[in-house]
């Protein structure tokens, strides 16, 4: 008579209350009369909120429509889509000519392309790769969308962006294909692995410089017509304005951070106050100091544009917090770090650019992508100095004549926009995170 | 004397510097504006009825017409020209510092505007006042029934000023409710939020007309304040500022002597009318002050039309009008009662 079977007794299912949905619901929401009152009451505010959402923005809403006077003939509390729809060209691209908007799609298209090697982890040579668009990307999409004749520095910078995208889009396939990077393909199409380095390099550069003045001579005849800065806005102008910011604002403030700890008395001094000056004053200042007074201690005739001067403040102004944030980073690395790049004889670049910089790049994360979110907001801006970004482009509609006191809707509109901008960005960088601290995983 | 020799030498640079800085100065903004190929022309944050933006991204608007005027006058083709769209606290700096050849927009010709900021103010295109909107089942049918109202009005401007003007003048203890933005103003007061809405009567007219019901609202016949909207110019270059005037006195003059843009062509051929033909450049040298073509006034209303047309079409009942009536008001011709009286053209 043995109590004891040698089989496992089946398991015995999971409670209800822990399996179906109502049992969830009692356990969460209606576990004691207090709860279930306190359900009842969110459940309707939610409710009211939502029907009254949905009523004003889809049922009653018009979405066709020539002027407002249509959407009050059709519903007078719904919204009156019918605006936002027919002004989206002036939100997404401002005043930029009709004709010419591919041009604007053509640049983002790019970017796009060139910046999606980084993401796939077959591709090889990533650091060249980033700094490609960081050097080229600028010079190639200025010329697109500006336009008008090119200088001389303006065609050699154009080929040389040209080459290094076609180089980019053939690395990235030699790298989905044959997972390794274009130039050892190449060295394998033209049956040279096994040569010396020297015959590689050869090769390489020579492919390179053919490949330049082809594109040279293609591009020297390839023109598009000017459009003036004037013209640019909208979405557009906000992602161009946040661009160059983000991009420019975190090299300086790594500069700026590094001078405010160096040891150097007079960068210490001056990148400390260029910081602290910046940081003290609010941005609109910056930007109304910018456009309004700058011109007035300038000479006779010197003449730099809104855009320019737009821009040279959103930078400048993010630097310091860039840097504030590096600085913050950088602190964070123990001493000992530092102390074991020395013994190994490491100088003071080798250092930071080798063992302290790159740990403490990840821990900044956080900090940086929530910088350059408010960034991307604060452009907005720039609206003030007459510059029409998605704000100012927003606000304008209802002062058109057709769409006149419409200003509810494109500002619901702009945050929707905004809230999927910038909602991607933070989920982009929280992937960043869990894939640059995969070592720290315990 | 070596010391001597380099005090010289910098004292003549000193003068070269200045005097080449006297020369860049002395190039006239007639000069600047035909170099750079356009004109500068500064409006405000779009304001309707004045400066907008169409759906297709142009300017349109009675301003901006006056800037077309100028553009066509100078270069015989309205689209030489920049539209500059600053914000209102920084107007006057902008055509100070010569960002702006010229600025059309809703700026009032004040005394100490005029003699204090280094800029003219010439002929008013549109005369402008405040005024109230109520709705008209409130029953109030003049602003001295306003006792203890709250009135809307935005913040920052000589409106909310002359609206306690009025209230002190007239012992009517007001209370304001004060908006930066004139379209929350708007929804506040549809929603009851206040009693009236004060602001100038051109832009009212405009609003009234975008409210959900725009018979139920009304606006009550006081006038709190003179708003003369004249067009401006940097002080000190007077043929600059000759250019600008005359261009608005071109438009007001043709509308009184019945020239048209559909008929100017016919006008400048058959018209026996001398003062026509001297207006059009086809008689005579006025063209010559200005530094201008011959044909600079032709250009100007085959490109804008007359003033009245130009009203008709942005502050009257045109397609992208505001719809404010022109007969009986300030800006009617001086022959129908109003004050847009031009100098002759001979």
């Amino acid at each position: 008579m043995a109590i004891i079977t040698k089989e496992k007794s089946p398991d015995r299912p999971a409670p209800l209350s822990e399996t179906t949905p109502l049992g969830w619901l009692r356990i969460n929401l209606f576990s004691s009369t207090f709860n279930t009152g306190l359900t009842l009451i969110m459940l309707f505010i939610v409710y009211l909120t939502i029907s009254g959402v949905f009523a004003w923005g889809y049922l009653d809403a018009t979405f066709v429509a020539d002027k407002r006077r249509e959407c009050y003939d059709n519903s007078l509390t719904g919204a009156c889509w019918a605006g936002v729809i027919a002004w989206l060209d002036n939100i997404f691209y401002g005043r930029y000519p009709r004709d010419e908007l591919w041009r604007v799609n053509l640049g983002g298209v790019l970017l796009v392309l060139w910046m999606a090697p980084l993401w796939m982890s077959r591709v090889k040579a990533k650091v060249l790769v980033g700094a490609s668009v960081i050097i080229f990307y600028p010079f190639l999409a200025g010329y697109i969308f500006t336009g008008g004749d090119k200088s001389w520095f303006m065609q050699f910078m154009v080929s040389g962006a040209i080459l290094a995208f076609i180089i980019n889009m053939l690395n990235m396939l030699s790298g989905l294909i044959e997972n390794t990077s274009f130039a050892k393909f190449l060295f394998k199409l033209s049956g040279q692995v096994e040569a010396s380095d020297k015959t590689q390099r050869n090769l390489l550069y020579g492919v390179l410089f053919a490949a330049f003045i082809v594109i040279f001579a293609i591009q020297s005849s390839w023109t598009v017509t000017e459009v003036s800065w004037t013209k640019w806005g909208g979405l557009f102008l906000t992602l161009v304005i946040s661009g160059i910011g983000i991009a420019s604002s975190l090299p300086l403030g790594i500069v700026l951070a590094l001078g405010r700890r160096s040891k150097l008395p007079v960068v210490r001094v001056l990148s400390t106050g260029f910081i602290e000056i910046f940081r003290s004053v609010p941005l609109i200042t910056v930007l109304f100091m910018a456009t309004t007074m700058f011109p007035l201690f300038m000479p006779e005739g010197f003449f730099l544009n809104k855009l320019v001067q737009g821009i040279i403040s959103v930078v400048l102004f993010n630097a310091c917090y860039m840097a504030e944030i590096v600085r913050a980073g950088l602190q964070a690395i123990p001493k000992g770090q530092f102390e074991g790049s020395h013994t190994i004889g490491l100088g003071y670049w080798g250092t930071m650019g080798l063992v302290i910089m790159p740990q403490a790049l990840k821990h900044m994360i956080p900090n940086i992508v929530g910088n350059i979110i408010g960034l991307l907001k604060d452009t907005t801006l720039v609206s003030i100095i007459g510059l029409f970004d998605i704000l100012g482009m927003l606000r304008s509609i209802s002062k058109d004549i057709p769409w006149l006191g419409l200003h509810k809707e494109p500002l619901v509109f702009g945050a929707i926009l905004f809230f999927i901008i910038c909602f991607s960005m933070s989920k982009y960088s929280r992937h960043l995170e869990s894939k640059l601290s995969a070592g720290n995983k315990r | 004397m070596k010391l001597k020799s380099k005090l010289m030498t910098l004292t003549a640079a000193a003068t070269i510097l200045l005097s080449s800085g006297t020369v860049a100065f002395a190039e006239t903004t007639l000069e600047t504006v035909k170099a750079r190929g356009h004109v500068r022309c500064q409006v405000g944050p779009p304001s309707p009825g004045y400066y907008n933006l169409d759906a297709a991204g142009n300017w349109y608007g009675l301003d901006v017409s006056i800037c077309r005027s100028v553009a066509a006058a100078i270069f015989g083709d309205p689209t030489k020209l920049e539209i500059q769209s600053v914000s209102s606290q920084a107007r006057f700096t902008a055509l100070a510092n010569g960002d702006s050849d010229l600025l059309s927009r809703t700026a009032t010709w004040t005394m100490s505007r005029d003699t204090q900021l280094g800029i003219d103010f010439l002929q008013p295109n549109f005369y402008d006042g405040q005024g109230f909107t109520v709705r008209k089942d409130s029953g109030i049918t003049s602003a001295l029934q306003l006792k203890g109202a709250k009135v809307c009005v935005t913040s920052g401007t000589t409106t909310e000023l002359n609206l306690t003007d009025f209230s002190r003048q007239n012992s009517l203890s007001i209370s304001n409710v004060t908006f930066d933005d004139y379209n929350v103003r708007d929804d506040t007061y549809l929603n009851g939020g206040c009693d009236a809405v004060t602001g100038d009567k051109s832009s009212m007219a405009g609003n009234i007309a975008s409210f959900p019901t725009p018979a139920d609202h009304m606006i009550l016949p006081e006038t709190l304040s003179k708003e003369p909207l004249a067009p401006a110019v940097r002080h000190g270059d007077n043929q600059w500022a000759d250019i600008v005037r005359w261009t608005v006195y071109a438009l007001i003059n043709a509308e009184e002597l019945g020239v048209t843009q559909a008929n100017v062509d016919d006008m400048l051929a058959n018209s026996k009318n001398p003062n026509i033909l001297r207006m059009l450049g086809a008689e005579g040298n006025l063209h010559e002050g200005l530094g201008l073509e011959k044909s600079w006034a032709y250009n100007i209303i085959k490109a804008e039309g007359n003033y009245g047309e130009i009203y008709e079409k942005y502050m009257g009942g045109g397609e992208q009008g505001i719809g404010i009536d022109r007969a009986g008001s300030l800006n009617a011709l001086w022959t129908d009662g109003g004050l847009m009286y031009a100098p002759p053209m001979r």
